[in-house]
């Protein structure tokens, strides 16, 4: 194996407390083991856009956490950089930035600039290289207003861009991004993937990018791995996922008199614009959406002809 | 080594200016709290100065010993406070998976997660630290080194036995109770005459609740000049310190990394 990042057999086994709300349970208690991910291998090459994909549960998060060395696995190896990853926690922390959508890596009370700066300190980033860094990261992702506010006082959609740069502060090589674009609204998912790619696309960040929206593993990644009850379903390039799975969209307009319509359309069959004009000529449309097909569905279809 | 040494202190030092900056965003708050946290210890000292004046001493301690023990627990909780107060939080964080951001961190993550709280108030302590030092009448240049050797020693097993407590978690999720209840008692019964204590409750006060290495062994150091107490000191604070590693660096083994987030 070769890659930058390179997985074997990984596997990883929770054993969970099972409650049936009876004081026996708090004398005796009974476990059951929840495996969490299932004998996984995969290598990515550096400068690969990963998309790593799957309904909730599927073992998307227990994997970057493993790669992350935040968790150990039960079964299995890994190497990031060729090292394992929690065995050797502090240096693979240098050559990896992380992003969990769910949690923020910022300090809550201070102003934004001055959590970077401590960021600095930890990674002991050199001061005149850190703030050209600093000032690069602020134009790219266009946060020079936000600088001085708390965290606490930022938007969703501003704060997952100051989690992006202190995550890009220390110059990684590869990006781990947990859900960034969870609870975001349309506008700022699509900052969000627009930056993430440019970002990666300029150093040649290698990215390893979990989500369950599909359009994040589109419009960001050129790889896809699907995994399913913390199995790999899926690992190919984007296009060839495109070919096969994503042929479908769905249409759904409102009238003008608030009845609602929906279709489905294969777009190997019918380009969408033809399916919107018919649409169009047919109904007095108010509002329209087109959307992919829901993650669950995919993953089914690649089941199916499994 | 020395240069792992530096850069860490250099961080530290960093994170505290942080901390202080972040007091003061209300200075007048700052001043009250730190005023506040003085007048509660010595409402605590005055009652056992009353106690003194009506007895004369309790089991051979006056109450210049007294204020040698309350110098002492001031000063080792006044630096657990400022300094490493967020390990008291380590059970929360392995509950809500927060830990995760400790572990990419480049740096040793009990160090993190130790440093990532601070109580500005707590500079209260010290400031009654060193005047009950001062007002103990045990007042020398040598006492004065003995007692920041000995407030050194009773901060170190005062941390480890919290690292101890907060990395139970790691094995029981609903541990955080048992451990603030533990630690309460180690207060409590660290900040009273250990001449009280003895047989058997001395061997508990020196091992489960290691309360006898803050209110036994510093004054009989800094009273008696007694080497033997000097050196049980080092070795309890070193091997609780040793245990507290070890047992937080087992307990990361089993970390599941939750993912609580705004539920009750």
């Amino acid at each position: 194996m070769s890659g930058i990042i390179e997985v074997k057999q990984l596997t990883k086994k929770f054993r969970l407390k099972k409650s049936n709300g009876g004081i026996k349970s708090v004398f005796r208690p009974e476990y059951k083991t929840v495996t969490a991910v299932d004998r996984i291998s995969f290598e990515i090459g550096r400068g690969e856009r990963v998309a790593f994909i799957g309904p909730n549960g599927a073992g998307k998060s227990t994997t970057i956490k493993m790669l992350s060395s935040i968790l150990y696995p039960t079964s299995g190896t890994a190497l990031v950089k060729g090292l394992v990853p929690w065995e050797n926690r502090r240096k693979v922390a240098r050559d990896i930035g992380t992003v969990f959508g769910q949690r923020s890596q910022l300090w809550y009370n201070l102003p934004v600039q001055d959590s970077f700066a401590l960021m600095g300190k930890i990674y002991d980033l050199e001061e005149v290289a850190f703030k050209r860094r600093l000032s690069r990261l602020v134009r790219l992702f266009a946060i020079r207003d936000l600088l001085s506010s708390p965290t606490r006082a930022l938007s969703l959609g501003q704060r997952m861009r100051c989690e992006i740069v202190a995550s890009l502060l220390h110059k990684p090589q590869i990006l781990f991004l947990d859900e960034p674009t969870i609870g975001l609204d349309v506008t700022a998912k699509e900052i969000i993937r627009d930056l993430v790619k440019k970002q990666a696309l300029e150093e040649e960040t290698t990215l390893l990018l979990t989500s369950h929206d599909t359009d994040d593993m589109e419009k960001v990644c050129n790889r896809v791995i699907v995994i399913n009850k913390g199995r790999i379903i899926f690992d190919d390039s984007l296009n060839r996922l495109k070919e096969s799975y994503l042929n479908k969209k769905y249409i759904e307009i409102t009238t003008d008199s608030g009845e609602k319509v929906r279709q489905v359309v294969n777009t190997k069959e019918t380009p969408v614009r033809k399916a919107l004009d018919e649409l169009v000529k047919k109904y007095h449309v108010a509002d329209l959406t087109v959307e992919n097909p829901p993650m669950e569905e995919i993953i089914k279809e690649i089941y199916g002809r499994d | 080594m020395a240069d792992k040494f530096l850069n860490a202190l250099k961080l530290f030092l960093y994170i505290q200016k942080s901390n202080i900056k972040t007091a003061f965003l209300s200075k007048a708050d700052a001043a009250v709290n730190v005023i506040m946290m003085m007048v509660n210890n010595f409402s605590f000292i005055f009652m056992w100065w009353v106690i003194f004046e009506n007895k004369g001493s309790v089991n051979g301690w006056n109450f210049g010993d007294m204020a040698l023990l309350f110098g002492v627990m001031n000063n080792a909780f006044a630096t657990f406070a400022l300094f490493v107060r967020g390990v008291q939080q380590l059970p929360e964080f392995i509950d809500n998976g927060n830990l995760d951001n400790f572990l990419v961190s480049p740096r040793n993550s009990l160090f993190m997660v130790s440093v990532s709280e601070s109580t500005f108030a707590n500079w209260g302590d010290y400031l009654t630290g060193f005047l009950m030092f001062f007002i103990s009448g045990h007042v020398s240049v040598e006492n004065f080194f003995l007692f920041l050797l000995a407030s050194l020693f009773a901060f170190i097993i005062m941390y480890a036995l919290r690292v101890i407590l907060s990395a139970l978690a790691f094995w029981a999720a609903d541990s955080q109770r048992l451990g603030d209840n533990i630690f309460m008692a180690f207060l409590t019964f660290s900040s009273q005459p250990a001449s009280i204590f003895t047989g058997w409750y001395k061997v508990m006060f020196l091992t489960v609740i290691p309360a006898g290495f803050v209110s036994l062994y510093p004054v009989e150091l800094i009273k008696e000049h007694s080497w033997s107490a000097l050196a049980a000191m080092a070795l309890g604070s070193t091997i609780f310190f040793i245990l507290a590693v070890k047992i937080y660096l087992s307990g990361l083994k089993r970390y599941s990394s939750g993912n609580r987030f705004g539920v009750r």
